[in-house]
């Protein structure tokens, strides 16, 4: 590995490897001739073209392991490849691409940090030298030094948010990041289709507005919205909970959280699917009493729709039994 | 009534519209005292005592103004809380609250019945609770029918989520707002239905009420001009609803300008602007309908055009500019919160760290209102399907609402009404079918509380031409007679008793969860022992009464903010923060104080002039609410005030975990708080079965068992160890020189360095000198290499 250095070459090798950033890796010799200014520039050449700089485990020894250094590296240890099945990688690196590009553009841009990843796939050999067997990881390399303990983000504790990350860079580099979010035009992009298209379906309709006091559609959309918010989806909206849980020894599956301060995404549909159904029930009752028509047919409706109304209040009932331990009081259903 | 009963028995026998008010009076009278006595469970169980934190600060603002006098309450500058800096009480509080007790108070003294004003406030909620349920019967009675009124006033009087909030003792201003609100709906569809001024200067007034109770007034002024503003658009505008609102607007807005801590708000915050904004919109279109009569048809197209495109600019740039100016301030933090969902987590921890404040799970919903969060969307549907004016209100109340509700637990409460309403009306529309003809079998289950209930529908078929106002219900009635002999009676009694029993189970439901969720006091804390015998816990009002006996009158006792309402209200001590989180920085300080170390804590403390320090420690009795479990946030609130000093990461484990036991993270065990509450706990031990110092709370035995304090002396613990008092010694007269003096002088450098290591090294780094001494390192660890 060590080999002869080369160092009138090395002008030209920089804008090769400036051009053919990931090829650079395998140009041997002039890591251990380059000096901290050469490294610094090197950086800021590759930080002018992206960034976050990609690495592999040659450039990650020279630039980011390798003694003279007046600059601090935060490298994020990921698996982006599709194979992977790192959802949260992806998550991550988006954040981490926000902070980078915010410290990027940022005022008190200089070549004292620098944003870095590594990917599973194409530097394995720097997750061995770390020690590391888990993605995404986030790690400080201080100026001078190896990383500490707090140098590795947490992200159990504080996340992955780029405000999170700003504020662990500022604590451990004394840089202040301050995050600038590319504007997210999706939603204001998805308000305007919709309203183009409510518009455009009000014009192409002119003639014909009847369906707008049409009392049904106003009514299920409402009910839409009141089922939507008491089976709290604002609540899955805010905290984010997972779809369900299954339990990785036994491979049991739990629809419903046991706690009654929490709760599954599932669950919740459950819940609105119960609740829409008394709904149904009591509305199906209502009609058999007033409509017209057979009485057989309407008595069938009748007897129906009180089923339902008694059943799926009594699976309501066992649901929340079965979140809050010691309710005393069951229906039908234990 | 009964008068009239007696003298023509008859007459009165086959008089409906009699019966009817005979009916409707006994089963109101029975809900406001089945309201009254199921709020009640909190003072038969340990006594008659207000609750809770906010509740003592009201009662010592009643108090106040109850002997000084109202002009007095409302100049009153508090000078015991937020030391050093005090507040103006009768400018930042609501009065409605204290001036409702305080007239109760002075009509019973007047009527020679002398009652403490504290009775009075403990038991003012549970009193509007039945005022509620009356208001709950009119709102309902103008929207749909008086049965649908009365089995609403039956809901509303024992749904725990009304409850939850009016206790007895439960000294709060949602105890007569809920009450204020629904009675101004009430008015508002009274005058919207009339269009009279009567009607609208009486919502005003009422309104008026609410804004002085409740700072919730602010979804009564935006959901009336929603409900213009949705008329509007559905073509049902009219001059009953221009005059109903304009009247009710102008008269509102001058009426709620007079509440102090309201003052000019109504027309500088962005959360009145709809109101406004409204206003000028109901106005313009009545202008523009004037001119219309004027002009021919091309003229008038032409005016429009250049109106709405000239007016809306207008409008646009002023509120634009306003906003700018200042005039007008923008959202303020807490509304803000309520439309982007992650605002508060981010930028604010103190509205965060409130258990008020977080989003509602499913859960909350079916525990609080059970089955009427079911049966109220058929409600809705039957109010959507056969609509009116009225109904609009209902459906845009129910959908705002249940967004609200979602998004913070507390709002739930101005949920509730809304779901007894709709739930009300759907079972009422039920009834109506179901227990339509037979008259003989309509006498059956006369239970406690559902009795009322199952009362209604008898008399609704009565009542009919009376109260019914919705065209297609008085189809039915021409219908069902004909053919209701069809469904059979078995089937219309299957349907009655299943409904019967549901509600019955709402009953007992509410009654259950009433007894054993929501009537704890929290002062006093009950525990049960194996053979179902009582404890009492009576540590806090041991440590206020403690504090109140033995210390100077101007002490200054600090705490987290949780506990400061207790301490001035019980203690009658000086307080460095409390509840009313006005002043987050004053609040970071103190949540510094207690997490940093003694040395630290006691600059700060002598800045403030603290004299003692009271913490509370759940340790020994299993408490979970204890200050240790509070920790993190005071942590993190000071951390947003002093990221240098204070880092929320110093007080994890390394794996990133928070505890207490050897494992613990060294700062967090030189924190004043973790000294403070395991202070000689090391010596205790509570069970042969566990070691000593073993913390109940969180299960393990603590880290640190000798704690050493030097400059804070233990002054009081509670029976329980659940309150801790620590006086603050004073300045050291002069400094014992025990020690050789150059020992001394290297533990004060060994301190210094070690807090300001970051400090020293960074100015050091930027001179020319360190790059020297750094070479031989680098290539000491080259030739390693």
């Amino acid at each position: 590995m060590r080999a002869t250095g080369q160092p009138r070459v090395l002008p030209l090798l920089l804008l090769c490897v400036a051009s053919l950033a990931t090829l650079a890796g395998t140009q041997p010799g002039r890591r251990k001739e380059l000096s901290l200014n050469e490294k610094v520039d090197q950086l800021l050449d590759w930080n002018a073209k992206r960034s976050v700089i990609k690495m592999n485990g040659d450039k990650y020894r020279t630039f980011v392991k390798s003694a003279p250094r007046n600059y601090s590296v935060i490298m994020m240890l990921t698996a982006l490849q599709p194979q992977r099945h790192c959802s949260i990688c992806k998550q991550a690196n988006e954040e981490f691409q926000i902070v980078a590009n915010s410290w990027r553009y940022s005022q008190s841009y200089s070549g004292r940090l620098f944003f870095a990843m590594v990917d599973y796939d194409q530097a394995a050999d720097v997750f061995q030298s770390l020690k590391m067997t888990s993605a995404p990881v986030f790690i400080h390399f201080p100026p001078k030094g190896k990383p500490k303990k707090a140098d590795t983000m947490d992200l159990q504790r504080v996340g992955f948010y780029a405000e999170a990350i700003a504020k662990w860079v500022g604590e451990r580099t004394d840089i202040q990041i301050r995050i600038f979010r590319p504007p997210n035009y999706s939603g204001t992009i998805a308000v305007t289709m919709l309203f183009s298209l409510i518009g455009g379906l009000l014009y192409l309709r002119r003639n014909n507005l009847d369906f707008l006091y049409n009392k049904t559609s106003w009514a299920i959309g409402a009910l839409a919205v009141v089922l939507a918010m008491t089976s709290g989806q604002m609540w899955n909206h805010i905290r984010g909970p997972p779809f369900m849980h299954r339990n990785p020894q036994t491979g049991q599956v739990a629809w419903v959280h046991g706690g009654s301060r929490s709760q599954f995404i599932i669950e919740t549909y459950i819940v609105m699917v119960l609740n829409a159904s008394v709904v149904f029930g009591i509305v199906l009752l209502n009609e058999a009493a007033s409509g017209k028509g057979e009485v057989g047919k309407r008595r069938i409706i009748a007897i129906v729709g009180l089923g339902i109304v008694a059943f799926f209040f009594s699976l309501i009932l066992s649901v929340f039994r079965s979140k809050y331990q010691g309710y005393p009081y069951s229906f039908l259903i234990k | 009534m009964a008068a009239s009963t007696k003298t023509d028995i008859r007459s009165a026998l086959t008089n409906h519209g009699g019966w009817t008010s005979l009916l409707t009076f006994c089963i109101l009278t029975l809900a406001w005292v089945a309201g009254f006595s199921s709020r009640l469970f909190a003072v038969i169980r340990f006594e008659s005592i207000i609750h809770e934190f906010d509740p003592w600060f009201n009662y010592r603002a009643t108090h106040h103004m109850v002997t000084n006098g109202f002009y007095n309450f409302l100049n009153w500058f508090d000078e015991r809380a937020w030391y050093p800096l005090g507040r103006i009480v009768g400018g930042t509080v609501y009065p409605g609250l204290m001036v409702t007790s305080g007239g109760i108070h002075w009509l019973l003294h007047t009527l020679n019945i002398p009652v403490h004003i504290r009775d009075v406030c403990v038991f003012l909620a549970p009193l509007f609770s039945g005022l509620t349920a009356i208001a709950t019967y009119l709102f309902t009675k103008e929207l749909w029918n008086g049965g649908a009124g009365l089995l609403a006033a039956c809901f509303i009087a024992i749904v725990p989520g009304y409850i939850s909030r009016s206790v007895a003792g439960s000294y709060d201003n949602e105890g007569i707002a809920i009450f204020a609100l629904m009675f101004t709906y009430y008015l508002w569809l009274k005058s919207v239905k009339t269009g009279s001024v009567f009607w609208s200067v009486c919502t005003s007034l009422s309104y008026f009420y609410m804004v002085s109770a409740w700072g919730g007034y602010v979804f009564i002024i935006n959901l009336i001009p929603l409900h213009v503003f949705v008329l509007l658009l559905m073509g049902r505008f009219s001059q009953r609803v221009y005059v109903a609102y304009s009247v009710f607007y102008i008269v509102g807005l001058i009426l709620s300008m007079q509440i102090p801590f309201v003052g000019f708000q109504p027309i500088r915050t962005s959360e009145h602007m709809a109101a406004a904004g409204v206003f000028a919109l109901i106005n313009a279109y009545g202008a523009v309908q004037y001119i219309q009569t004027f002009l021919s048809k091309k003229e008038f197209k032409t005016f429009f055009f250049v109106a709405i495109v000239s007016s809306a600019g207008l409008v646009f740039v002023s509120v634009v500019g306003l906003t700018y100016l200042g005039y007008i301030a923008p959202w303020s933090g807490r509304f803000y919160s309520l439309w982007d969902t992650g605002y508060a987590k981010i930028h604010i921890p103190i509205i965060a760290s409130v258990s008020e404040h977080q989003p509602t799970p499913w859960f909350s919903f079916f525990f609080d209102l059970h089955l009427l969060i079911c049966t109220f969307p058929a409600g809705l549907w039957f109010c959507i399907k056969n609509v009116t004016d009225e109904r609009v209100f209902i459906a845009l109340y129910a959908v705002s609402a249940t967004y609200f509700a979602g998004v913070m637990v507390r709002l739930m409460l101005t949920l509730t009404p809304c779901v007894c309403v709709l739930s009300a009306v759907a079972f009422n529309v039920t009834f109506e079918k179901y227990l339509k003809v037979e008259e003989d079998e309509t006498k059956k289950v006369e239970e406690d509380e559902d009795a009322e209930d199952s009362d209604e529908p008898e008399k609704n078929d009565k009542k009919k031409s009376l109260y019914d106002k919705a065209g297609k219900i008085k189809k039915f009635k021409q219908e069902v007679p004909k053919e209701s002999e069809d469904l059979g009676l078995n089937i219309r009694s299957l349907v009655m008793v299943c409904l019967m029993m549901m509600l019955m189970m709402f009953a007992v439901h509410c009654t259950w969860v009433t007894s054993n969720a929501y009537s704890s006091p929290s002062i006093v804390l009950a525990s049960y022992a194996q053979d179902g015998s009582r404890n009492i816990i009576d540590d806090f009002r041991e440590a206020y009464y403690w504090l109140r006996q033995n210390t100077a009158d101007d002490a200054t006792v600090m705490s987290w903010w949780d506990y400061g309402y207790q301490i001035a209200g019980m203690a009658n001590r000086t307080t460095l923060v409390d509840n009313n989180t006005w002043n987050n920085s004053h609040i970071a300080l103190v949540g510094k104080a207690m997490s940093s170390n003694e040395t630290a804590a006691y600059s700060i403390m002598q800045s403030l002039g603290v004299d003692y320090v009271l913490v509370i420690f759940g340790g020994v009795i299993g408490f979970s609410g204890d200050d240790i479990n509070k920790f993190l946030w005071m942590v993190r609130i000071a951390e947003g005030e002093h990221p240098a000093e204070i880092k929320e990461s110093d007080y994890f484990t390394q794996q990133g975990e928070f505890r207490v036991d050897a494992a613990a993270s060294p700062i967090f065990m030189k924190s004043l708080m973790y000294k403070m509450c395991y202070y000689r706990f090391g010596e205790l031990q509570l069970d042969y079965r566990s070691p000593a110092g073993y913390d109940r709370t969180r299960n393990v035995e603590i880290g640190d068992k000798n704690v050493k304090l030097s400059v804070l002396e233990e002054a009081y613990t509670t029976q329980h160890w659940l309150v801790r008092i620590y006086k603050v010694k004073d300045l050291n007269n002069k400094v014992k020189v025990t020690e050789p003096h150059i020992v001394s002088k290297k533990r004060k450098s060994r301190y210094i360095s070690k807090k300001t290591k970051k400090i020293r090294k960074g100015s050091i780094k930027n001179k020319p000198t360190i790059i020297k001494g750094r070479h031989p390192s680098k290539t000491r660890s080259k030739s390693r290499v």
